[in-house]
């Protein structure tokens, strides 16, 4: 049962790494907990689906799609539009590992196509670059997915439970 | 409410209108949103308007009872600073104005005081996107002491390309000396021998860079039919994003990693 440590202490980091963002955004104050807490889930769902050997890509879009839903009772909550919880929540998800080790695989394909990692290079670049092109469009699309499937152009006029109607 | 009948009054709607627009669209909002707020306002006071709406200026025309247009105006939209607090307040304003039935000048009045709201003090901002970067630095399985190299490293680099915009640099430079800022400074962690080769700090030091915002709203302009403008906006992501490349690879080359 120790991983659930390790995905427990991924989470409240991914919550710090939102709350990094919700500054340099300059959010409003009353919505900094619950982008905390957004960005910590968006994570723990990731993680735990990794953990059980999920695709990296689908993982990340169950977060982003959770993060979605869960902005849309807040913004109601918290008088303020949703994308002001979900934008800060989902960047903790953005892949920089698979970024940075795709751009360097780039880098060497520029070099010499004899040499003998050539091949070996081009197959992990490319498995990189396609895994950081569909994250990538599973968050951004992923947080906006609650959004069409509810089909309304303001929140305000989604019914939430639970909150009281001003 | 009312019909505003005469043509100055016309014109200061005209203006407060676009003032809105420009202002949402400077401080981060998607494009669809812009629309409708101006959309939803202009409805207020029973006017109807069309819009064009890109990355840099808002063109806006006045329809009359018949359908024709009676004038257009453009406006440009100033420098892009993310501001959520503004676009939070903005939303608030969109609401109340139809509830309580707000006037132009009051309008107005709200308008000003939301564009002179304070931002966060900087060295709160610093502060958590170093937090931010250890976090990042976490999520990658990074030890305790490239944690507290990636916090210090992201610290610097927020500081550096907060001084770039201050000197004028161009956005883009200044996101390249604030990577290779960073990236210097994390990388010293496993030169220093701290870290084992995946080199978990030197990598997630500048993942405070990432352009979340123009992403985000490039996907959600490019699905509300904004195509245009979602083009725009994931091209100054891309661009962002090389940039933070070339600054990355830079201090590689110093560093030989």
């Amino acid at each position: 049962m120790s991983w659930i440590f390790i995905v427990l202490y991924k989470s409240v980091w991914g919550g710090i790494a939102a709350l990094g963002f919700a500054a340099l955004f300059n959010v409003p104050m009353r919505s900094l907990f619950h982008i905390f807490l957004f960005g910590a889930i968006g994570i723990f769902i990731k993680v735990t689906m990794l953990h059980y050997a999920l695709n990296i890509v689908f993982a990340s879009l169950a977060g982003a799609v959770a993060i979605g839903f869960l902005s849309i009772p807040a913004a109601h909550y918290k008088h303020t539009p949703p994308l002001i919880f979900y934008t800060p929540a989902v960047i903790p998800m953005i892949p920089g590992i698979l970024a940075y080790r795709m751009i360097l695989g780039f880098i060497t394909l520029t070099g010499n196509p004899k040499s003998p990692v050539y091949y070996t290079t081009l197959l992990e670049t490319v498995n990189y670059g396609m895994k950081v092109v569909f994250i990538l469009i599973s968050l951004s699309v992923g947080v906006v997915i609650p959004m069409l499937l509810l089909r309304k152009d303001s929140v305000k006029d989604i019914k939430v439970l639970f909150v009281k109607k001003q | 409410m009312d019909k505003i009948e005469n043509s100055e009054d016309e014109k200061d709607m005209a203006d407060v209108l676009l003032r809105t627009g420009t202002l949402l669209m400077s401080a981060g909002a998607n494009t669809g949103r812009v629309r409708n707020t101006v959309n939803r306002m202009a409805e207020v006071f029973d006017y109807t308007i069309d819009l064009h709406i890109s990355q840099r200026s808002i063109m806006l025309t006045m329809l009359n009872e018949n359908g024709a247009s009676h004038f257009t105006i453009v406006r440009v939209t100033p420098a892009h600073v993310i501001n959520f607090r503004t676009i939070s307040g903005i939303s608030k304003l969109s609401w109340s104005m139809v509830e309580e039935k707000w006037t132009l000048h009051q309008i107005n009045e709200e308008l000003k005081r939301l564009e002179q709201l304070p931002r966060f003090p900087r060295w709160l901002v610093l502060t958590l996107v170093g937090l931010a970067g250890a976090g990042f630095c976490a999520l990658a399985d990074g030890a305790p002491i490239e944690l507290a190299f990636t916090f210090f490293a992201s610290f610097i680099g927020l500081f550096v390309r907060q001084e770039a915009l201050k000197g004028g640099f161009n956005p883009y430079v200044a996101v390249y000396f604030s990577a290779f800022a960073a990236s210097l400074i994390a990388g010293a962690c496993s030169k220093l021998g701290f870290s084992d080769s995946q080199n978990h700090a030197y990598v997630t030091s500048v993942l405070f860079l990432i352009p979340g915002v123009p992403l985000i709203n490039s996907f959600s302009d490019i699905l509300d039919g904004n195509v245009q403008n979602g083009v725009t906006r994931g091209f100054i992501a891309f661009l962002i994003s090389f940039s933070i490349a070339i600054g990355i690879l830079t201090s590689a080359l110093i560093y030989q990693f």
